[in-house]
């Protein structure tokens, strides 16, 4: 398909404008940008390790000493600190009001269960304000628990070997010594379980969760902007002065329309960049899956515009519809937070927007490790949607002043 | 004469219920200047609309250069040019910027674009101020430059649509004197305003337009010839029902070249209005009549419009 010349010279000429219009560029690339790092700064201890530390409230009914040696086990991990409590106070967390952010009670047959083979409970209550320190208790809780496991497994196996040798032995004696010698070994010389991140892999960083989000929203700010030229144009006649002059309909809006998504890619494109190289941002490991997402998301944000400079009057209609549906879109889909934590009929509203399918597609690159043709379905839907936009939007386009 | 360039036959535009063109027609001769003179809501904008194929008439035809407006829609944008009622630029566009801009709309490149765009800046005296942006100009010099775009193209047909609203009387003996040179140039053009006084000084033929409608047109001479030749004596005479026969009486007086009453207004034409008065005032006061109210002048636009109209052009 060959565009026409002058297609181009519009293209050009908004580019001229563009150019000279510094709110433009403020509203494009220093707004997002400036959003982006406050909101990435002040949310990366939700997200990150970085000090984890807290304190677990114990209740122990424990009459043998297992209990303990799990609460000693607990203990041993240098951010955790035990608080013994009477059985009121963990009653009070698991009401909700303490100033603990988790707390366990041990029940009072922990040790004659575990001994004797059977099941046990151990039963925690958590803070749910708490986003950091309660998931960290409950980890170490967790991992001493199985280390405990191992231990008991490592003192059946001891003993069942130790009869075989010496079948004299009472049976019951020889476990108890083996379960009560392996437990002092389990929290006097634990298997230091050191945790890092796995070769190759990064550690996780708030710009990586928050930067196509807001991107996603400014992009729609920024063809915002381009319907409300377009309909100036409308207004101040120069749309009618081509109009009566030897240029197609198709090459104003064409050219017009080509200009907004060449500078949505740009506004985008520069966004990732400076999260990239000035913020570590991870761009995944598909730079054309990446690039996919990035043209089709701009694609259809485009065409978003045109159909709201095609359904509004005025050019301030025009901007009261686009700033209520992008912010509407934008909490629905995802950019301002993450859609797993909304309930699933949420997600299912969300996949009603533009955001949500670009940031399914996105981070699913950045965050999830996908690659080029598992981010396709979601190349797909976007483009027939934005396809659908441009459609209805050249159908419904005014060129004639109401 | 010169063959028409422009032809209009019973356009008809309705918005709903509103008629704002209501069945024009009219003719333009290659090479002259064509006046629409009217008042605001006239439909002198919505007529030159359909001319310059911006709208579609509701009914009627109109050609330029053989090709329809309608049909031949295409052919008619190659060959006119449209200086709109509003300043159609971008404000933040240098004048040049403009011009650059579109010229390449009206297929101009290169070396010839960037010469016209010189050319058309000298005749509207604005090439000192080319790297000047359009919203530091003040509203002549943006008038100037809305102008200048339509001229880029050596348009056949120029449609000027009330070139000198908020113009300062400098700026527009400058665009006068601009458009007598794009006429001498051989360009056709179209020319409307609800000033009287210009339409009178540049245009060969007027349309008078009121309400939709042409209410009377022809050149200028011809116009001011429905007010009577030379000058007019009106008169206002209490009481209103008057004697039978004073037209005649008066008419019979020296000079006099016609009489027309209308109500209690008497519309006396003269070659000579000093010399006719006396004699019709002993006609009147031997009449009976009481003149409550004298007005002597040359025919004007203005004058034939309240005549036609009842009205005043502006208002
Ligand atoms: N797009 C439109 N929709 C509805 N009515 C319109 C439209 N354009 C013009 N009109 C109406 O048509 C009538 C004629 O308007 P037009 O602009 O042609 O007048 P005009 O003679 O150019 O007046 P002016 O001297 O004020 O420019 C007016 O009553 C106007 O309100
Ligand atoms: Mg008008």
């Amino acid at each position: 398909m060959r565009l026409p010349r002058k297609l181009w010279f519009v293209a050009a000429k908004d580019v001229l404008i563009i150019a000279k219009d510094r709110g433009a560029w403020m509203s494009l690339l220093v707004t997002p940008l400036l959003v982006i790092v406050v909101v990435s700064l002040a949310l990366s201890p939700v997200y990150k390790g970085g000090t984890l530390h807290g304190t677990l409230l114990v209740t122990n009914h424990d009459t043998g000493s297992v209990g303990q040696q799990l609460v000693d086990a607990v203990a041993a991990n240098p951010g955790v600190t035990i608080q013994a409590a009477s059985n009121s106070e963990s009653e009070t967390l698991k009401q909700g009001s303490s100033t603990y952010a988790a707390s366990l009670v041990i029940p009072a047959d922990f040790s004659a269960k575990v001994q004797a083979g059977q099941s046990s409970q151990l039963q925690i209550y958590e803070d749910p304000n708490s986003t950091t320190s309660a998931p960290y208790l409950k980890g170490m809780i967790n991992s001493a628990v199985n280390r405990f496991s191992a231990v008991e497994v490592a003192a059946k196996v001891a003993v069942t070997e130790a009869l075989k040798q010496n079948p004299a032995a009472g049976a019951g004696a020889v476990a108890a010594d083996a379960t009560a010698a392996a437990g002092a070994q389990m929290s006097s010389q634990p298997i230091q379980v050191v945790s890092q991140p796995a070769a190759g892999a990064k550690e996780l960083n708030t710009f990586d969760i928050e930067t196509p989000g807001f991107a996603v929203m400014f992009l729609l700010f920024g063809v915002l902007n381009g319907a409300e030229g377009l309909l100036e144009e409308r207004d101040r006649g120069t749309l009618g002065r081509l109009l009566v002059a030897p240029i197609s309909k198709s090459a104003i809006l064409g050219g017009k329309q080509f200009m907004v998504l060449a500078l949505s890619i740009t506004q985008i494109t520069l966004l990732f960049a400076v999260g990239h190289f000035a913020f570590s941002m991870n761009t995944g490991n598909s730079r054309a899956g990446l690039a996919l997402m990035v043209a089709v998301t701009a694609f259809t944000a485009t065409a978003f515009g045109l159909l709201l400079a095609a359904v509004a009057r005025t050019r301030r209609q025009a901007q009261a519809i686009g700033i209520l549906t992008i912010l509407l879109m934008s909490a629905l889909g995802g950019s301002w937070w993450p859609l797993d934590i909304v309930p699933s009929f949420m997600q299912t509203l969300g996949h009603l927007t533009i955001n949500a399918w670009a940031l399914d597609g996105i981070k699913g690159l950045i965050l999830h490790g996908k690659d080029f043709y598992d981010i396709l379905p979601q190349a797909g839907v976007l483009f027939a949607y934005g396809s659908a936009c441009f459609l209805i939007g050249i159908k419904m386009f005014k060129f004639q002043k109401a | 004469m010169a063959d028409s360039i422009v032809t209009a036959e019973n356009l008809v535009k309705r918005f709903d219920k509103l008629t704002a063109v209501d069945g024009v027609s009219f003719t333009i001769d290659e090479g002259e200047i064509f006046g629409f003179l009217g008042p605001n809501g006239a439909g002198k904008t919505t007529t030159i609309s359909i001319l310059s194929t911006y709208l579609e008439p509701t009914s009627g035809t109109a050609t330029i250069d053989g090709f329809s407006v309608t049909g031949e829609a295409a052919r008619v944008r190659e060959i006119i040019g449209l200086v709109p009622q509003e300043i159609a630029l971008y404000p933040t566009l240098t004048a040049i910027e403009n011009l650059r801009f579109y010229g390449r709309m009206y297929n101009l490149g290169g070396a010839p674009l960037e010469r016209r765009c010189r050319e058309v800046l000298e005749l509207v005296e604005l090439w000192d101020r080319r790297d000047g942006r359009i919203d530091q100009f003040s509203g002549g010099m943006k008038r100037r430059i809305n102008m200048g775009a339509g001229l880029l193209h050596h348009p056949r047909f120029l449609l000027l649509d009330e070139p000198t609203v908020g113009v300062d009387p400098q700026s527009r003996e400058h665009i006068f004197d601009t458009i007598f040179k794009i006429r001498d140039s051989g360009t056709t053009i179209l020319y409307t305003s609800h000033y009287m006084e210009e339409v009178e000084l540049l245009c060969d033929n007027i349309a008078i337009m009121d309400k939709g409608r042409i209410v009377a047109a022809g050149t200028l001479k011809e116009l001011l010839k429905l007010l009577g030749e030379g000058g007019v004596i009106e008169l206002e005479i209490s009481p209103p029902g008057c004697p039978v026969g004073l037209e005649e009486q008066v008419g019979a007086q020296t000079g006099v070249t016609s009489v027309r009453r209308e109500e209690d207004r008497l519309l006396i034409s003269s070659d000579n209005s000093a010399r006719s008065l006396a004699p019709v005032m002993k006609v009147l006061e031997g009449r009976g009549c009481q003149v409550s109210n004298l007005e002597l002048y040359t025919p004007n636009l203005e004058k034939l419009f309240i005549h036609l109209t009842g009205k005043e052009l502006r208002e």
